[in-house]
């Protein structure tokens, strides 16, 4: 009896890995055979002069470049207001923090990294709503709203990465300095936070990721179907995973939705990238860039 | 021979949650003199070095009663105190660690590291205390050509003495060193004992070790752990 | 540095904590402010327990609550066989090169976004359902094979720190006994991660409830209690992300504050949860 059920454990197992992997293939295959045809300069660009886009002269109306210059400055000014103050955070949480303070953030960080996003993007649209009303009319649903929503969203994750990399470190390492006479915060500038850096850029890059794929914040904090390349803060703004939703449940022709599949598989290629990218920094090239003498 | 006290314990217990490890320790070590602690492992010598400069302070669940007393400036004064600085006191009061414990930069910045944490931003002077402290560890000859190799590049036995000359380089009064030559060969150990002898004229020096014939031939005093009172000379 | 420095150093790193933390205790607030004309008099409760018929003058989000439990319920019992499995295969039973290749599939699903499961699971799964069983295309079914990829990658990965967790002196005990990888597996390591996995359970069952796109693409959307699989229904967070176009001012506007509250306490009291399994768990045996 015991012997089946090993056996039985075995295959499922097995059965289990080949189901995931099948499943993955199954999307990543089914993006690439219908999204390949539509993957062209036209899809980005449209019908204007590529150059010319990027050179911000002429206005893409027809293509996808909007929308990932929306997502990549999203994703920058998400991550320049999040990393500072979560880097913070979390040193005060590994090094100074005790008792019952660090047990209070502690919960409250775990709590904000178990929020929904879609509750911080209601968040952020009643904030949008609530300054209108009460501040000034100017103020709407926009991409400065949706940059400070993304930034609470990964907040948590830049924290716990910081956290955990200072933390993780060994004590004798830790004493090192401290023996030579340096002061507490000598210690973590000098040699802890550069011990932590790889930890640091993979929670960051993480962070980066997130902010690109969430589109439950955007669609309630300012993003629209058609904007045209960010020119305000304060503006309306178009971003990939936001055109994608929009695509799947709006589209008119065929056309459309296969544009909808070349931004699907731009989307899952810059992600990927992402995947490379925290990869080879958890083998510790920061670190190493850091310290090469 | 009159010989002035530099470090005197009074009473000194500690505790790791709870757990007693050193129970009312009274001594005295006399300065410019070697000092070694034996004793079988596990029964507290090295938590005994870390009262001494306070580096059990960063220990969770850790206390300490009694009193520490070291003398600068020619008077004891408590280094548990209120006017007694951290960092000032850990500049005094150098520490070797039982594994070589160099941090991943340069040799030269190795060794030039306290000086930068104490605020020494003088080329000349940082060169010159550089060169010194590695004189002193006598590691000057065998890397005076690749200073700016990684430290994590030397052998063991080097990486120890690159570690005795970056404690060293502030000109420490008080060396404590814990188990200095445990993970080296008979070779290097044997360099290093040497290297101590020769800096009894510059500091106090206390060692933590279990070779028995290794404390015969350098320490002045011996002391033996678990502390009973009794000492021999 | 002087100590001065230091001491302003520390205040500012401090602040930093409390501003992150003080954000988690505002949205709550906020939130609590502005649904409040619906909450006060008691009306929480009836709102929990009522049905959703705007003409009648009745916000209840009972089968919003409904459909997130019973989505997120079917998606972890197809996730956790599934997960179990795979944690299993990556930690001991598969060829040393299979569990590096599948570990990294794994890490690379937690990067793929969920628009495009949602974007896929539309134009590939949908269509596959509606033809095997003749109707709900757009079901709780759906939905919930896709969400059980989504939160797939976090249970296997916990799982697998927890197996990671279980002292190398046991494993030893059973190889020295010449037990097989799948005994040690079954009689030492799964029995001593118990807690492990359940706090695995309870983090993916924030996930699948919190989710949003899947749930808006995939479910249907339509305002009942689902009695089938098959059924359309709407949860908590894609009432949030549809209604929000109506009036702002209107009750059926403030009665998404409801879901919204009710989501957060759900999240806090699942962070609870963790936190004690996971005391338990730092508690000699
Ligand atoms: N950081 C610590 N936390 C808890 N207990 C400790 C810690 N460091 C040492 N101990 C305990 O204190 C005792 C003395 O340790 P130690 O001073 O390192 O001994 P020695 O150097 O004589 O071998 C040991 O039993 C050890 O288990
Ligand atoms: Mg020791």
């Amino acid at each position: 009896m015991n012997r089946f059920f090993e056996i039985f454990f075995v295959i499922w197992s097995w059965l289990s890995a080949l189901c995931l992997v099948g499943a993955v293939a199954a999307i990543l295959g089914f993006l690439c055979v219908k999204g390949f045809p539509a993957l062209n300069v036209e899809l980005i660009f449209g019908n204007t002069e590529p150059l010319s886009a990027l050179l911000l002269q002429k206005q893409v109306f027809d293509g996808l470049f909007p929308a990932i210059v929306g997502t990549l400055c999203l994703v920058v000014l998400s991550v320049l207001l999040a990393v500072p103050l979560g880097v913070a955070a979390g040193i005060y949480m590994a090094e100074y923090a005790v008792g019952y303070v660090k047990t209070c953030c502690d919960f409250l960080f775990d709590i904000l990294a178990g929020i929904p996003s879609i509750v911080i993007g209601l968040f952020g649209f009643t904030l949008a709503v609530f300054l209108h009303k009460n501040f000034s009319d100017q103020v709407y649903p926009c991409f400065l709203i949706s940059s400070i929503s993304l930034a609470f969203l990964v907040l948590p994750y830049i924290v716990r990465s910081t956290q955990i990399s200072l933390e993780e470190i060994d004590p004798a390492i830790r004493n090192t300095a401290l023996a030579l006479g340096a002061s507490r915060l000598q210690n973590i500038i000098h040699v802890l936070l550069p011990r932590a850096l790889g930890g640091i850029c993979s929670g960051v890059i993480l962070a980066i990721g997130r902010c690109a794929e969430d589109t439950a914040v955007i669609m309630l904090t300012g993003a629209v179907a058609i904007a045209g390349i960010p020119r305000s803060i304060l503006g309306q703004y178009e971003a990939l995973p936001f055109y994608i939703f929009y695509i799947s449940s709006q589209y008119a022709d065929q056309a459309e939705l296969m544009r909808g599949y070349g931004a699907s598989l731009i989307l899952i290629m810059l992600c990927t990238l992402l995947f490379l990218v925290a990869f080879l920094v958890r083998k510790r090239i920061a670190y190493q860039a850091f310290y090469k003498a | 021979m009159f010989e002035l006290i530099k470090i005197k314990t009074e009473n000194l217990s500690f505790s790791y949650n709870g757990n007693r490890i050193l129970d009312n320790v009274s001594l005295e070590f006399r300065e410019k003199t070697i000092t070694a602690i034996v004793g079988p492992s596990g029964i507290g010598k090295s938590t005994f070095l870390l009262t001494l400069n306070r580096l059990w302070e960063t220990v969770p669940q850790s206390s300490m009663s009694g009193r520490v007393k070291i003398r600068f400036d020619g008077k004891m004064q408590d280094i548990y105190g209120n006017g007694m600085s951290l960092t000032g006191l850990r500049r005094k009061v150098g520490m070797v660690f039982q594994a070589p414990n160099p941090l991943p930069m340069s040799i030269f910045k190795n060794i030039a590291f306290p000086l930068k944490l104490a605020g020494i931003k003088d080329r000349r002077t940082i060169d010159e205390n550089v060169e010194r402290a590695l004189q002193q560890a006598g590691l000057w000859m065998e890397v005076k050509d690749r200073l700016n190799d990684s430290g994590l590049h030397l052998s063991g036995g080097q990486q120890q003495r690159l570690c005795i000359a970056r404690a060293l380089v502030l000109q420490p009064e008080v060396l404590l060193l814990d188990e200095p030559t445990s993970s080296l060969d008979d070779a290097s150990a044997a360099v290093i004992e040497e290297l101590l002898v020769n800096l009894k004229d510059n500091c106090t020096l206390i060692v933590v070790s279990h070779y028995f014939d290794q404390v015969k031939r350098i320490a002045d005093t011996v002391f033996q752990f678990p502390y009973n009172g009794i000492s021999q000379q | 540095m002087t100590r001065f420095q230091e001491a302003i150093c520390e205040k500012l790193l401090l602040s930093a904590a409390w501003t992150s933390g003080s954000i988690v205790v505002f949205i709550f607030a906020f939130m609590l402010f502005l649904g409040l004309p619906l909450l006060s008099g008691g009306h929480f409760f009836s709102l929990l327990t009522a049905h959703w018929a705007p003409q009648q003058g009745s916000y209840g989000i009972l089968p919003m609550m409904a459909g997130s439990l019973f989505l997120a319920l079917l998606g972890l019992l197809f996730s956790f066989p599934l997960s179990l499995g795979c944690a299993c295969f990556i930690s001991v039973l598969g060829p040393a090169k299979l569990r590096f290749l599948l570990r990294k599939v794994v890490e690379l699903m937690t990067g793929i976004p969920t628009v495009i499961y949602g974007f896929v699971g539309l134009f590939l799964l949908v269509p596959l359902v509606r033809d095997i069983f003749g109707r709900g295309g757009l079901s709780l079914l759906s939905a919930s094979l896709m969400l059980a990829l989504l939160i797939a990658p976090t249970m296997i990965l916990f799982f697998c720190d927890s197996f990671d967790r279980v002292p190398r002196s046991y494993l030893d005990a059973v190889d020295a006994m010449g037990g097989s990888k799948v005994q040690k597996l079954l009689y030492v390591m799964l029995p001593n991660s118990v807690h492990g996995i359940a706090a695995g359970i309870t983090i993916a069952l924030g996930r699948a409830v919190g989710d949003t796109l899947l749930a808006l693409m995939l479910a249907g959307n339509a305002i009942h209690i689902p009695h089938s699989c098959l059924d359309s229904a709407r949860t908590l967070t894609s009432h949030i992300g549809l209604v929000f176009s109506a009036d702002f001012e209107s009750l059926e506007f403030k009665a998404i504050f409801a879901c919204g509250i009710t989501l957060y306490l759900f999240t806090a009291v699942l962070v609870l949860v963790v936190r004690g399994i996971n005391h338990r768990l730092r508690r000699p045996l």
